[in-house]
């Protein structure tokens, strides 16, 4: 069920940092017309009637976020999440680089929505390319008065702020991303209180993705419905999901929310390799479990993939063939949650470098039956006792794959070393 | 704090409501000069947001992008996260490492190149991908990664970590 | 003050047992409540909770996740399961994942029997171990500065040394640097970790990863005993324990009285009392006998010196110096020796620049920085005279409702923001009569000059503490002037003299001065001279005999030269001391007295509240407290008895208190006659003005000799402004000469941007290079500067 694509429409054809070419195919009527015609509160309602929901990973609905706010008089942020590191995500990047003024005229409705003066859009530190796009993009804005004093002749101001990163993956966490944007540390916070109350410097804040920000202008212009009627019913309007792996054509792939993952990957993303199976799917980039062939028809939404147990997370999917050893698999995902953990917390940092030692020991054919023990019961000290959720990341892949393929753990046990390897050498 | 770095640290500060803010940006641009994060540009970032240079020190220690001590001219950054690795990234990190002689995190012998193995660089679409000097490369393999080697060998970037 | 505002209760159930406690309250407190303990690593009730560790995880009804009672709190109605099945296995997973990489050395730590990794081990560990993972190694031996090493492999970097340095001290210096399991506590760049409050830390380190140098590998605690008692190295009196084994000091731990220390003291406080064992260390009395000393017995040396007083008192040429180092028991005790038995009111504990110490009805409490608006401080450094208290300010500053003013010759380094009003000398009775003014006509003061500026400050304050270093008097009269008008106001204002001696306010309350007797009552006859006067009367040959006991006026009183003298012309000099100082060498006895482990009594605090102290250990044989010197003086002098019975003492002390100042207002307090503190005083030509400047481990006594603070002393040392450096041609690290009108001294160059031109700081009180040789008895002077060897040179 393919639709008209929404944020990557013209993708490829049109250069859309061009301000021109993307006044040309209609942008910036969404920001004339949530400025001269509605209110903030109405914005508000609208992004909320849309029930679009975040697309950086928690799936949380985006006009509620906003209406948490609490009206003292207090100066507001709004922090736009372009950190993207969640292993398998690739999506943003390209957004940014390709449509950075859709992503600015949905920063600045949303800006307008929460009544903040002051935009910050946190680039990840590797994204070079991406933010001098970005920067470009936002030089003309303000010439154009798209951004800045009086925009459009409004009234309203607001200043957008670049800031780029400087590598770690806990800076897409929202709160750690405040404190990074203080100049301190990327360590999560302490929750209560939560940026609504007390974000950035203290004030009120709202911290939402590329993509989350980059639908506004397509709702105010469109309306609500017509967002509310594309995709699932509890998770509407259309998503870019990236797909990897062992796929024929991997790529990012605008679809409605809860498509079929047999049709994504199957048919949009050109299946499999001739002769393959599939044998895993991270759903939802490298802190999701996986599934599995027989899962393939699950709808790609936020409740059909929470119901197996897994989750859509920033709509991140990595297919693995037949090839593919899980412990290797679970290697690079360990590998990542132990180099990527802040540290703050015991089961996080130690944990996930526990849980990283076995699974490299048991990868090169060094590991034992008792790691394997271990790991089958790790699981619930690490998971759910973290202050982040990086913590209860570490586990769910290796979990799901450990459960679905034992016997591919024991022999590497017992083999000293990977079975599909060495099939695949006597195979030779 | 030279002149230069004053006025350009005091843009960045006037870029945020708490001065603080502009720390990693303002070690970011003194790294592109230096070519690393000097004792000095720490005590100069010290000066400028006013906190103490041990807040510094812990700051900039907690961010991959910021290195403490020389690196070389090029910065090869090779993603082994699993999009990377189903592609090829293991054996490609293995060429890589062979063809430098150098580990993770190490410089070469003339120290030109430094070699880092690092986490998804989020273009898992175009597997193995490695970043130079913070540029992309897409579906790299031994042979494409030889002879860039020879290309970059022959360039002189002005920062291996550019700032901006 | 405001009335305290009404608490909110609720209602909480924590294992099945329901209780009110006041809203807001966290868990682990709460908890506390029924006696349960839950255990805790990151969490520290003087710290900001941090959630960090994890192992408080406890299950509340109705949430979905384990939560921490660290950060969580109590709301109306909440159930709280603390040891249900899901707790048990979250807590035995933390420390699994803590003991992982731990070195499990805990037979040759220091932290063994007092360490939270053992004990929650023992009550929830994992009874299998299934850690055969090898482990990780790491320093063990990192030296972060002069009191304190770490064992990265012991650290579970729960971060409360760090919390503490940043929340706590404000230094920032200690951090955590790298992330993830590569995480490490850290100095920048290895420099070194010099906080004066350093040693608190190895307290509240949960485990054995920061330990004290100076109590490394000494003992195991639960060999140790405890004895409770006072802090006497400053005047705030932190409350400490002294932690003994077979009869030697082993180290010194927190007692925590919130209204005096807030938990915690400094590391000159801690760290001082190995001089006990020291070879300076006094151990029996001498006397002076052809150009050298030899060791006499206790008995001797009283029969000696008792003699010699009685026949100077018999002709009224006597006079006694000290009592500020003594406890309220033997000052009550030295006045009365003075009063009765030498027939004098020639008695003065005034030995440094120091002329009060009470401020009579204007008194402050410590607890009042806690809520004050405005902190104004005159002269007193109190990073460096006062830490603890100084830990209060920086407390009160950072929670933003103090202000912080500080008026003074120079800008001292505080940690915290500070308003800086320079003084020029002799001006401060002038500009706080303005300010009082200011305060009297109202708001609205036209600004630019620092009195208006200061005059709005306090405008909008509901609460002032004045701080002074009690140094000259007519500053002091003045302060006294201003928060009157302050409290006229309908302010609450107060006062806090910063002590120069850790009793200096226990011996002018008990009578160590020439005019009042203890409780301030006027003495009956004519008063007494005061420090400076029985000096100058000693030096001019006025005097046959001085008795000086627990000071160094040498060193410590502003003439150094006529100090000098004095002591070297007395044709009698008798001393008791702890350790060697300069002014008991020039003495023809000197008895060993004891410390404050040695003996048991009370100690009065700069705010004035009286707290007892035991004995901890046992004196050297031929040592005696100064009580027993003075009751064994006067047994020598047959000439009357006075006690040397702490409990007696103290007893006879509050009778003889019964008509307190505070009721009947007492009698002012004679000052020491500083001749033209408040004039300028004339610099020759080329020459500096000369301002002393206070370090916290500088001193001619115990801190001199104490192997626990050798290494953060710092060598003698002078403070240049980079102008005036530049035009004597110095460089930081030269060797020079600093000459004035009455002596010179040798210390090594520092140039700062805080020196005001034409003026150099002189580091006070170093025996090395003693600074009150270029002062005359106002506390002001001048100095010629010569450069001996450049930087290179002097380094090399
Ligand atoms: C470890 C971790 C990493 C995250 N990384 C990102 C990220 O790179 N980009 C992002 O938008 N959200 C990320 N998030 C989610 C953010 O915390 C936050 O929920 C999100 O930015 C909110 O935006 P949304 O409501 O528009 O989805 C991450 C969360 C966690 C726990
Ligand atoms: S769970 Fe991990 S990443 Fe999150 S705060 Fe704790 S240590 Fe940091
Ligand atoms: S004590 Fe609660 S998390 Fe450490």
């Amino acid at each position: 069920m393919p639709i008209e694509p929404v944020l990557t429409k013209g993708f490829g054809s049109l250069d859309l940092t061009d301000l021109a070419v993307y006044r040309s195919v209609g942008g910036f009527a969404a920001l004339t017309k949530a400025l001269r015609e509605m209110t903030p509160d109405g914005v508000v309602a609208e992004v909320m009637a849309s029930n679009l929901r975040g697309r950086g990973g928690a799936g949380f609905p985006t006009g509620k976020k906003w209406s948490f706010l609490p009206k003292d008089g207090r100066p507001r942020y709004l922090v736009c999440n372009s950190d993207e590191a969640e292993a398998g995500t690739f999506k943003d990047r390209m957004l940014l680089e390709n449509s950075p003024f859709n992503l600015i005229e949905g920063l600045v409705i949303s800006a307008y929505a929460v009544n903040a003066k002051r935009v910050f859009i946190y680039i990840r530190g590797e994204f070079l390319a991406g933010y001098r796009i970005f920067q470009k993009a936002l030089a003309q804005a303000y010439d154009a008065g798209l951004v800045g004093a009086d925009i459009l002749g409004s009234g309203y101001s607001v200043e957008i702020v670049p800031h780029r990163g400087a590598g770690a993956y806990i800076c897409g966490e929202e709160t750690a991303q405040l404190n990074s944007l203080e100049g301190k540390r990327g360590e999560p916070r302490l929750k209560p209180p939560f940026p609504a109350n007390a974000g950035l410097y203290g004030m009120p804040t709202v911290v939402n993705n590329v993509e989350t920000l980059m639908y506004v202008p397509h709702i105010i212009e469109r309306g609500a419905k017509w967002f509310a009627s594309i995709g699932a019913e509890k998770s509407p309007g259309p998503k870019v999901i990236s797909v990897s792996g062992h796929v024929m054509r991997p790529g990012n792939y605008e679809v409605p929310l809860g498509i079929p993952m047999r049709e994504l990957v199957m048919e949009l993303a050109g299946g499999l390799r001739p002769g393959r199976r599939v044998k895993a799917i991270q759903p939802g980039g490298g802190s999701s479990a996986a599934i599995f062939e027989e899962d393939l028809d699950v709808a790609c939404d936020f409740d059909s993939l929470a119901a197996k147990g897994t989750m859509l997370g920033s709509g991140a999917v990595t297919v693995m063939d037949d090839t593919a050893c899980m412990v290797r698999c679970a290697l690079t995902i360990n590998r990542f949650f132990e180099t990527e953990s802040c540290g703050q917390c015991t089961p996080c940092r130690e944990g996930g470098q526990w849980v990283h030692r076995m699974v490299a020991r048991l990868e090169a054919g060094e590991g034992s039956e008792s790691d394997l023990k271990i790991l089958t019961t790790i699981n619930r000290t690490i998971t759910g006792t973290n202050l982040c959720v990086l913590g209860d990341s570490i586990m769910p892949f290796l979990s799901s794959v450990y459960k679905h393929f034992p016997e591919e753990f024991h022999d590497h046990v017992r083999l000293a070393g990977c079975p599909l390897h060495a099939r695949s050498e006597s195979a030779a | 704090m030279t002149p230069q770095r004053e006025r350009r640290g005091a843009e960045l500060v006037a870029k945020y409501p708490e001065a603080r803010s502009a720390l990693v940006p303002f070690l970011q641009y003194c790294q592109a000069e230096d070519g690393y994060v000097t004792d000095q540009a720490i005590a100069d970032a010290a000066e400028l947001v006013g906190i103490t240079p041990a807040e510094v020190e812990s700051t900039a220690s907690f961010y991959s992008l910021l290195f403490r001590h020389p690196i070389g001219k090029h910065v090869i950054q090779v993603c082994r996260t699993l999009g990377c690795m189903l592609g090829g990234a293991d054996e490609l990190r293995e060429h890589i490492r062979t063809r430098l002689g150098v580990e993770n995190l190490e410089t070469t012998a003339d120290g030109a190149i430094t070699y880092e193995e690092v986490e998804c660089l989020a273009a898992c679409d175009r597997a193995p991908v490695l970043q130079h000097n913070l540029e992309f490369v897409y579906n790299v393999t031994p042979e494409k990664f030889d002879s860039l080697l020879e290309t970059w060998r022959r360039e002189s970037p002005a920062a291996a970590l550019p700032a901006e | 003050m405001s009335p305290e505002k009404a608490v909110r209760e609720v209602s909480v159930t924590i294992d099945g047992n329901t209780f009110a406690v006041p809203e807001g309250t966290l868990v682990v407190e709460a908890a506390k409540h029924l006696g349960t303990q839950i255990p805790v690593y990151c969490y520290h009730p003087k710290l900001e909770p941090a959630g960090l560790c994890r192992i408080c995880l406890v299950e509340i009804e109705k949430m979905p996740k384990l939560q921490i009672a660290c950060a969580t709190r109590v709301a109306d109605g909440m159930v709280v399961h603390t040891s249900s099945a899901k707790v048990a296995e979250a807590r035995r997973g933390v420390l699994e994942f803590l003991l992982l990489n731990h070195p499990l050395d805990c037979p040759v730590c220091d932290k063994g029997g007092e360490c939270e990794l053992q004990d929650f081990t023992m009550s929830y560990g994992p009874g299998e171990s299934r850690l055969t993972e090898p482990k990780l190694h790491k320093p063990k031996l990192v030296d972060l500065g002069p009191t304190i090493v770490l064992d990265e492999e012991r650290c579970i970097l729960c971060r409360r040394c760090t919390r503490f340095d940043d929340e706590i001290a404000q230094e920032r210096t200690l951090i955590v640097e790298d992330r993830g399991f590569k995480s490490l506590i850290s100095t920048r760049n290895g420099g070194a970790y010099a906080s004066y409050f350093s040693g608190n830390t190895t307290e509240i380190c949960p485990v054995g990863a920061l330990t004290s140098k100076a109590y490394r590998f000494r003992s195991r605690p639960w060999d140790l005993n405890h004895t409770d008692s006072v802090c006497t190295q400053c005047s705030v009196g932190c409350n400490y324990r002294v932690d003994t084994r077979f009869g030697r000091v082993m180290r010194t731990f927190t007692r925590e009285n919130p209204a005096v220390d807030d938990g915690w003291i400094c590391d000159r406080g801690r760290y001082t009392f190995n001089y006990l064992y020291a070879p300076e260390r006094l151990r029996a009395p001498s006397i002076k006998r052809d150009g050298g000393r030899v060791d006499v017995t206790f008995a001797e040396a009283a029969v000696l010196a008792g003699s010699k007083l009685a026949e100077a008192a018999a002709r009224g040429r006597v006079g006694v110096i000290g009592g500020g180092r003594l406890s309220d028991e033997e000052a009550y005790a030295l006045q009365r020796f003075a009063r009765e038995v030498l027939g004098t009111n020639n008695i003065d504990y005034r030995t440094h620049a120091q002329v009060y110490a009470s401020p009579s009805r204007f008194g402050a409490r410590l607890t009042d920085i806690d809520d004050a608006s405005v902190i104004l401080a005159f002269g007193a450094v109190t990073p460096e005279l006062a830490p603890i208290l100084d830990l209060r300010i920086r407390r009160a500053v950072a929670r933003g409702h103090a202000k912080f003013v500080y008026m003074g010759p120079y800008r001292p380094a505080f940690t915290i923001e500070t308003r800086y009003v320079k003084l020029q000398r002799g001006t401060l009775p002038k500009e706080l009569d303005d300010l009082g003014d200011a305060v009297r006509r109202g708001a609205g003061q036209p600004g630019g000059s620092d009195v208006a500026t200061i005059a709005s400050d306090i405008a909008a304050a509901k609460k002032i503490v004045a701080i002074h270093s009690g140094e000259d008097a007519p500053s002091a009269d003045a302060i006294e002037r201003l928060v009157e008008t302050l409290q006229q106001s309908g302010r609450d204002a107060g006062i806090l003299v910063v002590g120069a001696t850790g009793n200096a306010r226990g011996a002018e309350a008990a009578g160590c001065v020439p005019n009042l007797g203890p409780g301030y009552a006027p003495v009956s006859g004519e008063p007494g001279m005061t420090t400076d006067q029985m000096l100058a009367a000693a030096a001019d040959g006025r005097l046959d005999a001085l008795f000086v006991i627990g000071a160094n006026p040498a060193l410590t009183f502003p003439d150094g030269a006529l100090a000098r003298r004095a002591l070297k012309r007395v044709p009698f000099l008798a001393v008791a001391d702890q350790v060697m100082t300069e002014t008991a060498s020039y003495a023809h006895i000197v008895f060993a007295a004891a410390s404050f482990a040695e003996k048991r009594g009370h100690t009065t605090n700069l705010e004035g509240i009286r707290q007892a102290f035991a004995a901890a250990v046992e004196s050297p044989l031929e040592v005696r407290t100064d009580a027993q010197i003075i009751g064994a003086l006067t047994l020598a002098t047959r000439r009357g008895s006075i006690g040397d019975d702490p409990t007696t003492l103290f007893a006879e002390l509050n009778a003889a208190e019964s008509a307190p100042r505070a009721k009947t207002g007492g009698g002012a307090l004679a000052r020491p006659v500083v001749t033209g503190a408040s004039a300028p005083i004339a610099v020759p030509d080329g020459a500096l003005t000369v301002i002393p400047i206070p370090h916290l481990y500088a001193g001619g006594g115990a801190a001199a000799h104490d192997p626990g603070t050798k290494p953060m002393r710092p060598e003698p040392y002078a403070v240049f402004s980079p102008s005036d450096a530049r035009r004597l041609s110095l460089d930081e690290g030269a060797r020079v000469k600093l000459s004035g009108a009455s002596g010179s001294i040798e210390v090594s160059a520092r140039i700062a941007q805080q020196v005001p031109d034409g003026s150099v700081l002189v580091l006070a009180e170093m025996p090395e290079a003693p600074h009150n040789l270029l002062l005359d008895a106002s506390g002001g002077g001048w100095a010629n500067v010569e450069v001996i060897a450049g930087a290179a040179e002097a380094a090399g």
